[in-house]
């Protein structure tokens, strides 16, 4: 350090930097008006943060019968603080209600089903997120393509045709496949056919054989599955007993799985060299997102039913979904296009001087880049999307929204409104916030090949 | 549309490609593949639509339109009497409802909204994470549930009409809505209305002529307060001057409901502050962004100039950080015209409640009323993209 030549009159930087104080100086008390500004701050933060914590906490009332009961203990509550009244959250009537709120009027025998269900997605999907598993893109595919499947043979029960049963068996197999798939990866980075053929020791033969191996203890395991669902049988439950928060997940669900790919699709259509391809995804494109959602809803279930031939119905719950796709698809549609302009004009030539057609320069090179580039409007679409499915409550499905609206027409809580849906707003922000932050995250992670 | 994914190959030498691998074949069999299939499905559908209506005795056609519709309505605009009106008349009175509610709801939440954002990028830590609860609580609770919310939480359980909340003796707020007092112009009125358009024209005058004289010569005049004094005094003098020909019909409580004024039900408060609190958040949100994506060098190079903080913002900052707002804030506006289609859920009588649910249900036209309707909101749209057009149109020629 002896060649740091210090000026005259060097002084050290004041050593209050950095310490809270300085912190608060900065950015709370640096000018009177910002002073000003910080007291009124405190005082709107101290009046709502008081006021819904002694109306959902200190005043709230956690057990009770029903509505009139709440009300008597707040009133003998008020009498022992000597106040004239007291005003608190009745949660009793959201505890008793809590199961509907998540799965309607699905019979209550029948609830570990959703429960499975929703549990072998969350263990389909985590080795997405588990470091060092390979093949991540065939798990995100299988989730999207296989595990409907089985998650609707779960949901719905019944009579299984044959077609059901061999996707079923699969979504099995590849289910285990999965799982063990991520197990190894995690363990020691390998992917498990590497693992399986090393297990078999038949690393030194032909890649052909290798293959045939792999192919035979697939279709192995998927006798195996087969032969074991064969005589699972679970009860019936018509679509109309599904409900709240599941039913929510379900619509939004099929609805982001659908949105994408056929986001995709139009919006490469309409950036078409053809212009009858182009007009015709225009047009689509547009009149879908110049209209609310709830007249594509009311024209689903006005209009589909003419729309069939005669004999061919539609359940309400099919007609909601399939208009929930169209509509989400438009959206993405839009932001995919938007990503794909974002895109330099030196890709598509590199892509082409490197000799690939259309297909394979969308799909290798354009579309990866447009896709990761446009992450954040893809997840805030989503969020949307999400959030609009409570629009299916108006034409009479009974998602979280209508479960939330059942409580006050229930005898024993009638009038009780505030708290279901302020449990509601809760359940949804908790969802959409984190989905919003995770988006941030892979912006981050993701985004790194962009900055140089 | 910059560029065209596919224009890139379709360049391609045009010498001996066999006839299969021909660009121009190809294009023109895919394209007549497409225009067929989707030809077939048109017919198709309506086919399928022709044969369902005879099925079962359904009516077709606009003729619906001039039938008398059975059913009142709790809020219009325009004159509407059960028995009388039309089908098409309760068209209008729920196109008016919606426009009614979403004019308020745009002007309230791009105000609100550009407050919230400008809050959101103050230095002082309090402030600018207040507006981020704000704008994240608003963003991620559905809308839906948030007008239900209002309507069944707050506006519903509002005092009974004897217990009335009184504002000045003018406005009276109970479970049946918000009363305010209804404007009764009288004879001469119109003439104090046309003194305000022309104080309002006068003001625009002023505004150029003051530019053009500060571009020039760099002499400054005060426009904006010289505008207000002519928009207010003109009409103000002229009102006077005629004689005050304007009343006020107050409402007042004649038995067991208000009388008089101009009610405004309870699902239009809830509507109205649901919409302007959701699209605040948004438009909040953009204003943020806009700010930001002005470059710090601009704020320094103004600071450099010696221009004080407010005048960094006015003359500097707002006008670049217009063009990237302008764009989300006008998708924020369609975005409350075609929300406001939410009024359903909680009955008030917008074109889709009115229209789209009740005369559908009454008259069974579907497909007339959901074309209709959609029709509707696609005008709005494209009236509202198409001056968007005109304006990033304008913007971009004066970029650069």
């Amino acid at each position: 350090m002896a060649d740091v030549v210090l000026a005259e009159g060097y002084r050290p930087p004041p050593t209050v930097q950095g310490t809270w104080f300085a912190w608060l100086r900065d950015n709370l008390f640096s000018t009177w008006i910002n002073t000003l500004l910080t007291f009124g701050a405190l005082y709107i933060v101290y009046f709502a943060v008081s006021g819904v914590w002694a109306w959902g906490i200190t005043n709230a009332v956690w057990e009770a019968e029903n509505r009139r009961v709440c009300f008597d203990i707040l009133a003998e509550r008020a009498q022992e603080q000597g106040v004239d009244e007291l005003t608190g959250a009745c949660w009793a009537g959201v505890i008793s209600w809590f199961d509907s709120f998540i799965v309607g009027r699905y019979p209550r025998g029948e609830m570990w089903r959703i429960n499975l269900g929703g549990l072998l997605l969350v263990v389909w999907m985590v080795p997405i997120w588990l470091p060092g598993v390979r093949d991540k893109i065939y798990v995100g595919f299988s989730t999207v393509f296989l595990y409907p499947f089985l998650g609707f043979y779960l949901f719905a029960g019944g009579e299984k045709g044959l077609f059901l049963q061999v996707m079923m068996s699969l979504a099995i197999v590849v289910l285990i496949g999965n799982t063990l798939n991520g197990y190894h990866g995690v363990r020691t980075g390998r992917s498990l056919p590497a693992v399986v053929i090393a297990g078999l020791g038949m690393k030194a033969s032909s890649d052909k054989k290798q293959r045939n191996t792999l192919l035979a203890i697939f279709a192995a395991a998927f006798a195996l599955a087969f032969w074991a669902q064969m005589d699972w049988a679970l009860v019936s439950v018509e679509w109309n007993l599904w409900g709240g928060l599941f039913l929510t997940l379900v619509i939004s669900g099929i609805g982001i799985a659908f949105a994408l790919p056929g986001g995709i699709v139009l919006a490469m259509g309409r950036r078409s060299q053809l212009p009858v391809i182009r007009i015709l995804c225009t047009g689509f494109i547009e009149v879908f997102r110049s209209v609310p959602l709830i007249t594509i809803l009311f024209m689903a279930t006005t209009m589909f039913p003419l729309f069939l031939p005669e004999g061919f119905t539609l359940n309400k719950l099919v007609q909601v979904i399939v208009a929930v796709c169209l509509f989400n698809a438009c959206y993405m549609a839009e932001v995919v296009r938007a990503g794909l302009q974002a895109i330099p004009r030196g890709q598509y030539e590199a892509a082409m001087a490197m000799g690939l057609g259309y297909w394979k320069m969308m799909g290798l090179i354009i579309m990866p880049q447009a896709l990761k580039f446009m992450i954040p409007n893809i997840v805030g679409n989503f969020i949307g999307l999400l959030k609009d499915t409570t629009l299916v409550s108006i034409i009479g499905l009974f998602d979280i929204l209508n479960m939330l609206k059942a409580v006050s027409q229930d005898v024993p809580w009638r009038g009780l409104h505030k708290e279901p849906l302020v449990v509601g707003a809760a359940l949804f922000f908790i969802i959409c916030f984190a989905m919003s932050k995770y988006s941030r995250h892979l912006e981050e992670t993701l985004g790194g090949g962009t900055q140089r | 549309m910059a560029t065209s994914d596919s224009s890139l190959v379709k360049s391609q030498p045009k010498s001996s490609v066999s006839f299969l691998y021909d660009e121009r074949v190809r294009n023109f069999f895919y394209q007549t593949l497409t225009a067929g299939t989707f030809a077939w499905l048109v017919w198709y559908l309506f086919t399928n639509t022709a044969h369902n209506l005879e099925v079962r005795g359904m009516n077709s056609g606009f003729g619906f339109l001039f039938q008398t519709a059975g059913f009142d309505t709790d809020f219009k605009l325009i004159e509407y009497t059960v028995g009388t009106g039309t089908y098409g008349r309760i068209f209008f009175v729920g196109v008016l409802n919606t426009l009614f509610v979403s004019v308020f709801a745009i002007v309230a939440s791009t105000v609100i909204g550009f407050f919230m954002g400008v809050m959101r990028l103050s230095t002082n830590w309090l402030i600018s994470r207040l507006a981020l609860t704000y704008v994240e609580i608003l963003r991620n609770v559905p809308l839906l549930i948030q007008i239900i919310f209002w309507y069944l939480g707050v506006f519903a359980l509002l005092p009974k009409v004897k217990q009335s909340a009184d504002f000045l003796g003018i406005a009276f707020l109970n479970n049946r809505g918000l009363y305010v007092p209804s404007a009764v112009p009288g004879d001469l009125f119109w003439m104090t209305m046309t003194a305000f358009v022309i104080a309002v024209v006068a003001a625009f005058m002023i505004r150029r002529w003051a530019r053009r004289r500060q571009e020039q010569t760099g002499q400054q005049f005060p426009s904006f307060w010289a505008g207000l004094g002519v928009i207010v005094a003109l009409p103000g003098v002229v009102y006077l001057a005629t004689g005050m020909p304007l009343s006020w019909d107050i409402a007042a409580l004649e038995g067991f409901n208000y009388q008089g004024g101009f009610a405004l039900p309870p699902a239009f408060l809830a509507l109205l502050v649901s919409l302007t609190i959701y699209h605040s958040a948004h438009m909040a949100e953009a204003v943020r962004a806009g700010i930001l994506s002005v470059s710090k060098g601009q704020t320094e190079a103004a600071n450099a100039l010696g221009l004080r903080p407010g005048r960094v913002m006015r003359l500097v900052i707002i006008p670049q950080a217009m063009l990237a707002i302008v764009p989300p804030m006008i998708s924020t506006w369609m975005n409350v015209v075609k929300n406001s289609s939410l009024a359903v859920a909680i009955g008030y009588s917008d074109v889709v409640a009115l229209f789209m649910q009740t005369s559908l249900n009454q008259s069974g036209y579907a497909i007339e009323i959901v074309a209709i309707t959609m029709l509707f909101y696609m005008t709005i749209s494209l009236t509202i993209s198409f001056f968007m057009n005109i304006y990033n149109k304008r913007v971009q020629l004066r970029e650069r």
